[in-house]
């Protein structure tokens, strides 16, 4: 597995904790402006795997590469964009006062703080609730002011934890349409879900964990050609689950 | 270090709004008002016993308050991130727990002292009602109030990350109010005890954050003047190396927790 080109490279990865593996003998790669679907059933070591990919937690063994360098380095964060499962952010500030607050974790300067801001938060969809304290939001609208802030610095490599998690079926719909418009754009997106829908109609490729090991992997144009007639039927058939 | 100044005026502004919006913290700001107000409106007859004993009054509500705020702001820099889980967004970003550390310690500091420097404005200006003075003591008083308030966020800081908030917030409490009030008299109590006991008490007066050192009330009070500024810049020494010293123990704690 050729390690140069990959934005992401897993090779043979652990993590154990307290005797248990939570993610054993993982290996991965995703190529750039590639998306991936990162799926498996709860407890399969998804987030664990998300976790070692940003550099929150070491592998216990095995390599982990982003954008070539190690994720534990902040240089390597610098073009990672990440929006975690759940978050309800800070209550006492406003959309806008949250992207200005992450804007200048990234270091960005206040101008294009300001810029990126405005356009992002049109493009989820908060611009006219972006006066209103987060603590006033809905699930779903905390979802797209975690988005927001997943793109702020431009990221080269997007990851998202479940990132269709409360979103209404319109918000779902102009979610996808984000994602696609980012992908035309080059960036390379990799995401956990339980949407098997909502994977197949944007993934290029996924990957199934079973119990912290990597089940199958492949595009998901030859979903067809491994016998499923799509990813619920592949996903479920590659878990051992009868319908 | 553009980026790291970045960094921290992103978190010293989170702090600050932080502190400012939260309805204790607005409560306190209105007790405090409730309470100055009436100190500088009462008129003692020019007995001087009485307006010291105003002044006394309002010192103490000052300090009080100033610790409530100092620990509520060092206890909720990290245990709300892992709670709501922020603290994952915010270590994906191009910062080390080292840098998160540091900047949101100075931002709460940063917080903490607007506060201070409020309701020092507020004391100043009871006095002046009354017709009193300040001399040469007040500006030492106030950077040795705001150095015992530095401290004070990293005891807590510190405490916020090893044991529950309640915990933390009663021990840190304890312990520098123990430390104001009993500190100066530890050394003499210690002669007394058996060996054991005394070896005991020494090691606690060698180690607790000395609160006592911070504080000028009675000087400030009984216009006794400055005090030499020997003494006042070791006391402020003793506060770096405290501060230094309890921010390393917290990037220790912090570096290990897992997330």
């Amino acid at each position: 597995m050729s390690e140069c080109s990959d934005i992401v490279y897993l090779e043979r990865v652990a993590r154990v904790f307290a005797g248990a593996k939570a993610v054993d003998d993982l290996s991965l790669k995703l190529n750039a402006g590639e998306v991936m679907g990162f799926l498996g059933t709860n407890g399969a070591g998804k987030t664990t795997t998300i976790k070692m990919m940003l550099g929150l937690l070491a592998p216990t063994s095995g390599t982990v590469k982003v954008l070539g360098g190690d994720p534990s380095d902040p240089r390597i964060r610098a073009h990672i964009g990440y929006m975690p499962e759940v978050a309800t952010y800070y209550p006492y500030l406003n959309a806008r006062e949250l992207l200005a607050f992450y804007g200048g974790i990234c270091g960005l300067d206040a101008k294009t703080v300001r810029s990126r801001t405005d356009s992002l938060l049109e493009s989820v969809g908060l611009a006219d609730a972006a006066k209103r304290p987060l603590k006033t939001y809905s699930k779903g609208m905390l979802q797209r002011a975690g988005i927001a802030q997943a793109l702020l610095n431009d990221p080269d490599l997007l990851v998202l934890d479940e990132p269709f998690t409360g979103l209404d079926p319109l918000a779902r719909i102009h979610f996808r349409e984000l994602l696609r418009n980012l992908k035309e754009r080059g960036k390379t997106i990799f995401f956990s879900s339980h949407e098997l829908g909502e994977t197949e109609l944007l993934c290029d490729r996924v990957a199934i964990m079973k119990k912290g090991h990597c089940v199958y992997q492949g595009p998901v144009r030859d979903i067809a050609g491994d016998g499923a007639t799509n990813l619920e039927r592949l996903f479920l058939k590659t878990l051992g689950e009868a319908i | 270090m553009k980026l790291f100044a970045r960094q921290v005026c992103a978190l010293v502004k989170l702090s600050f709004i932080e502190l400012w919006r939260r309805n204790d913290v607005f409560a306190l700001v209105l007790l405090g008002l409730a309470l100055m107000v009436p100190l500088s409106l009462a008129t003692p007859f020019g007995a001087e016993g009485a307006s010291r004993y105003l002044d006394e009054m309002a010192l103490l509500l000052v300090w009080g308050f100033s610790l409530f705020i100092a620990l509520g702001a060092g206890q909720r820099l990290f245990p709300p991130e892992f709670e709501s889980r922020t603290i994952y967004p915010l270590l994906a970003k191009p910062i080390s727990r080292g840098r998160l550390l540091v900047g949101k310690y100075i931002g709460a500091v940063a917080a903490s002292w607007s506060a201070l420097a409020f309701f020092y404005v507020l004391f100043v200006a009871s006095v002046l009602m009354r017709g009193g003075t300040f001399a040469a003591e007040l500006p030492q008083a106030i950077v040795l109030h705001f150095a015992f308030v530095a401290l004070a966020v990293a005891v807590s800081l510190l405490g916020s990350l090893l044991v529950s908030a309640s915990a933390n917030l009663t021990l840190s409490a304890l312990v520098l109010v123990g430390m104001f009030f009993f500190g100066r008299r530890l050394p003499e109590y210690a002669d007394g005890l058996s060996p054991a006991l005394s070896w005991v008490v020494k090691t606690v007066y060698a180690i607790a954050p000395h609160a006592e050192f911070f504080d000028m009330r009675q000087r400030l009070v009984h216009g006794w003047g400055a005090v030499n500024y020997g003494v006042f810049m070791t006391v402020l020494i003793y506060a770096l190396w405290y501060v230094f010293v309890v921010i390393l123990l917290a990037d220790v704690v912090l570096n290990r927790k897992r997330v």
